[in-house]
Parts: C-alpha cells; structure tokens; sequence
C-alpha cells in the first residue's frame, strides 16, 4: 500500500518533524477481497470517540487530550480520502447519513501499532505503536 | 432455499440478505428489462407490531455486467430513510391507511435510487415512498391501491417499487434439507435403512404464506444492454445482473441512545446472482466468504460448479436409481454444463435459437439474453422445457428453478457438451413436487409481478 498524501503532512505530537511513518488511505472501492481483510471487532479493540455521544467515557476523553492533535488529523486525512473520486460504493458512502464527528478506532495489532481509523463512511490504516500503546493503556 | 438465509453469517442479518433474484424482458413491455431483488426472508405476515422493512443502514444494489468481465459497467444502489410521525405511540398505524400519504400510517420509509455507470453516479430519484406492509382489513384495507400507489415513474421511462411482496419461490424445504429427500420419489430414498417412507408424497411449499421485501426495477434495454441488439445471436444482446447488500465495516451499540451506530466504508456482505449458487453449490466452510466477493471471483470456485457436491451424493441417496449419474460422477469429468449454465452462460450453436454467452470469464451472473422476446405461453422449467425466454436464461418470478438445477445436475444438461452421455431416465423427472401452483398468491402480469404480500390479519389461518 502507498502512503497517502494526508499522512506526509502529519506529525507526532510532541516530536518535531517526526512524519508518521504508514498511512495509508484505504481505498473504500469495489469488493475486492485482498483490500478488505476481515476483521473482527471487540469491546477492548474497539473505541468510539462520539463528540458528546460519551460510549467510550473517561477512556475517549483521555485518549482525546494524549492524542488530539493526531486523532483530528488522523480524521481530516479520512475525510480527504473520502472525497475523492471513486468507486460506486464510495459514491454511495458520500451521501451517507453519518456525522463527520464520529470517530473509531480499531487497533488490530498492539504490537506493531497496525489499526484501522473510521469516520463517516471512509477509513484509513495507520501504524504507530505508540499510539496504539497509549489507547491500549487509557482503556486499561 | 434460492438464497434464503444461505450462510451462516447473512441468516443472522435478515435485513441484508438476498432471497431471490429476477431478471427477464418484460412480459407486458417488450422494449424493457425487469429486475426484482428479494430481501428479508420468510416474513411471517404478522409480525407486528413492527412490521418488517428495508435496513437504513444497509446499502442494497442490483449490478449489471454488459461487457462480459464479471465486473459492474452499470449499478443501481437504493438507500433507504425511516421516518416515525409519533414515537409516541406503539402502533405501527392508528387508524386505516388509505393512501401512503395517510397521517393514519406512522412508521413509513423512503427510498432513493441512484444509478452508477462506470464509476459515475447519477441520482434518479428520492424520497420515494414504500407502501405498508399488508397488516389486515382493517389497517389496509385497499392493498392493491396502496401497492399501485407506490410504483413510481421515473425519468428515461423507468419504473420503481420497493416493498413487501408475496414470496414468489417455491420449494420444499423441509424435505430437501431432510437429508435430501424428495417426497415424490420418497419411496426410493435410502432412507439411512429406516423404511419411513413406502410411497409418494406430494410437496410442500416452505415458503407458502410467507412475504418478501422487493426492491423491483423496470429499465428499457437501451439502457443497460452495451447497445440495444434485436437478434439473440449477438453476443451484446446478453446482460449478467447480480444483486448486493452492504453494510458499514463498523457497527457499535450505543447504549445511551439505545441504538446502533455505524462508521467506515461500505462492505458487501451479501451476493446473489443464479439462484442455489451460494445455497447448494458453494460448501459450508467457504458461504460467508463467498458473499463478500464480486462475480468476477469466481474461479476461486469453479471446482463446486464442475463437481457439484449434491451430483454425487444423489446415486447414493436413491440406490439404482441414477446409475448414469453415478458412472459420469465416477469418471471424474468436469461438469462443464454446470460450469456453462452458471458461469459463463450458454455459447451459440448448443441449443439452437438461443445464447447467453458472456465470455470466459467464470461469474455466477442472471444471464438474459435481452433479444429474446418473452413466451406467449410460459414454460416454467425455462430452456430445459422449450421455453427459451425462461431460467437460464434470466429468471422470471414463476420459473421453477428448484426442479431446473436438481435436474441439471442429475445430468440433464451433461449430454449439451457430451452427446454421447445418456441421462438417467430419473433426470427427467426429479422434481421436488411443486410447481407455480403451489404459490397461492397469484402472480401478477404487470410490474412489479409478483403476487400482492399475504396480510398479518388472515395467514396463518
């Protein structure tokens, strides 16, 4: 997979120009098997960070503060992605009913920071051990 | 089941999954192709007080392929809205509905209908209305005007209708899935050394009595078919239309409104082209799997359409009584008739008058050959019964595609690409004992065809 443009542009908070090193614009289109893996999504891997929807509580509004910066960048890259032309899928997602606000993410592997960012109807990969770390740790 | 609740995943998910898919000229248009998609199986008709509907959330599709690589050139997508005029109440109306726009009716739904052509969406239509679902004689007391009411006219001479319809398929599940047993030839089933059954038995319609959501499309050919052929021979003339459902990758239950909410791109998590693909061909372990992938995937599967499980089992389910079947089973050929009738289509010069060929891409694809005008006197069992407007060749709402593919893959259809193959006399005949009859909702001769939705008030009776 390529970097997307909306990763060059982002940094770790904290860290002068440390550019995140994979993310990755997921491409939404057709049904094509090898671009969608599976996955199954848990209590623990998952987490909604709602604006004033409060599902995730004490545990979202922390994440948020450790990590806002790269959460709103993280999103306005997603919605970058989900604007560009493509597939009837997409073009179907872009008149999608959901608030921009909302946000999930799934970490898929601790280990290596590998998790997947949703908002509206886009996605994006992305992979910071640290990151994944701190949400790990804020959820306990 | 054509598709109803065919695999583990999408039976847990009713609202997403594929019962039935039709395709065929339209009998009362010529000039016009009609495409039903069936959604939410086995709707017990009165399941109130929330009466069944299409999901908000889910994407529903219907794809066209006219350029024979299993991919969609042409998509139409369908979103769906509901809207409650009084959570105040927990009626689903309170009083008659006499038109869809009674303020007696408070939970209705809307639609949209877009269509997408090589990637380009243009929106044909919103906020169109969906009729009620047929409560009783007291709620909707006028069904078929409320029903007429909802077939909405399109620009390009379209047509569209989106709601609960009378299942249309017919097939006897509870005797199929009882080890494979036909109650016609019951007698001859091995019966596991039981001796339960001694002689026939008529069938039995599981589906009888019971509702279907329909998304029902009418489209003149000029605008689906790659340039609108008038002769069969033309390999243009020959549409693939398979139907999608949709979903968020991620759904989350939120507790504190008390409903889900969902995120992420689309995912297809339901797929119907042929019906009994995924059903009976596709094995357990590969169904769900199966529904996630477009049609042009399917040479990841072409080993269950060349060597059916169920034409092996048959010999040893009815002793002797598919002997021919057994030595064609044991010599290990390929069954490319199967290969050709759901994969590929049939290629000129096979059976003559007729073609749905669209090329060697292997996609389990509704293959209408659009030239084909529709038969003044149906046949039901389609190309197999003389009937070249029928299944295989597309599929129209009364074609009895149980007792078409059982025979196919009794070996039927092996002698189109081995002349020397004889079937079993038992080919011929096998069935599962019903027929269109056995649907007690009539048809109906126009759009949207299938019978008028069997009401909550009088079924069961």
């Amino acid at each position: 997979m390529r970097p997307a443009q909306g990763g060059r542009a982002l940094r770790r908070p904290g860290k002068d120009s440390t550019v995140l090193p994979e993310i990755h614009a997921r491409t939404p289109e057709g049904d094509t098997p090898e671009r969608t893996p599976r996955s199954d999504l848990s209590r623990r891997s998952v987490l909604r960070t709602a604006a004033g929807a409060g599902v995730a509580g004490l545990a979202a509004s922390a994440i948020i503060g450790a990590a806002g910066p790269v959460f709103a960048a993280t999103a306005g890259a997603a919605r970058r992605a989900g604007s560009r032309p493509r597939s009837d899928h997409a073009t179907a997602a872009a008149s999608g009913q959901h608030a921009p606000g909302d946000l999930v993410v799934h970490v898929r592997d601790a280990g290596s920071g590998e998790m997947d960012v949703f908002t509206g109807t886009s996605q994006i990969r992305l992979r910071d051990k640290d990151l994944a770390a701190r949400l790990i740790r804020a959820i306990g | 089941m054509s598709s109803h609740r065919e695999a583990p995943e999408i039976s847990q998910d009713p609202v997403a999954d594929s019962t039935d898919l039709y395709a065929f000229v339209s009998p009362d248009r010529h000039d016009s192709v009609t495409l039903i998609a069936n959604y939410i199986p086995l709707q017990a008709p009165a399941g109130g007080p929330n009466f069944y509907e299409f999901g908000d959330d889910v994407l529903y599709e219907i794809h066209i392929d006219n350029s024979g690589d299993g991919r969609a050139d042409i998509t139409y997508q369908f979103r769906f809205r509901t809207e409650v005029r009084d959570p105040d109440t927990f009626l689903y109306n309170v009083g008659p509905i006499g038109s869809l726009s009674s303020k007696n009716w408070n939970r209705r739904q809307f639609y949209s209908v877009k269509r997408v052509e090589h990637g380009e969406p243009k929106m044909l239509a919103e906020g169109l209305r969906c009729p009620p679902c047929n409560i009783g004689p007291l709620s909707t007391p006028d069904y078929h005007k409320l029903a007429e009411e909802a077939v909405h006219h399109l620009p390009g001479n379209m047509r569209c209708f989106a709601g609960q319809r009378a299942d249309g398929f017919y097939v006897d599940l509870g005797s199929i899935f009882d080890l494979g047993n036909l109650r016609p030839f019951e007698q001859l089933h091995n019966q596991f050394g039981m001796h339960i059954f001694s002689k026939p038995a008529p069938g039995v319609n599981a589906t009888n009595r019971m509702n279907v959501h329909s998304i029902a499309l009418q489209v003149p050919i000029s605008e689906v078919a790659r340039h609108h052929a008038h002769a069969e021979s033309q390999p243009r003339s020959v549409i693939g239309v398979w139907t999608t459902a949709s979903r968020q990758r991620v759904r989350i239950w939120d507790a504190d409104h008390g409903k889900n909410v969902h995120s992420g791109p689309f995912r297809q998590v339901s797929r119907l082209g042929n019906p009994l693909v995924n059903e009976v061909l596709i094995p357990l372990g590969k169904k769900d799997r199966w529904n996630t992938l477009p049609p042009s995937d399917d040479k990841l599967f072409a080993r269950y359409f060349t060597s059916p499980g169920l034409a092996a089992l048959l010999p040893g389910l009815y002793p002797g009584v598919f002997p021919h079947l057994a030595h064609l089973v044991k010599s290990g050929k390929p069954r490319v008739d199967i290969e050709a009738i759901l994969l590929t289509g049939i290629p000129a010069g096979i059976i003559p008058g007729f073609q749905n060929h669209t090329g060697p891409v292997l996609a389990d694809m509704l293959r209408l050959n659009t030239a084909i005008k529709p038969a003044s006197k149906p046949n039901e069992l389609g190309v197999v019964g003389g009937d070249l407007a029928g299944f295989p060749n597309g599929r129209r709402v009364f074609d009895d595609v149980v007792t078409i593919e059982v025979r196919a893959i009794a070996g039927l259809t092996y002698p189109l690409i081995d002349k020397k193959f004889s079937p079993d006399g038992a080919a011929s005949l096998v069935t599962d004992g019903l027929t269109r009859a056995s649907v007690r909702a009539p048809y109906l001769s126009h759009f949207p065809y299938l019978g008028v939705p069997y009401s909550g008030f009088s079924n069961p009776s």
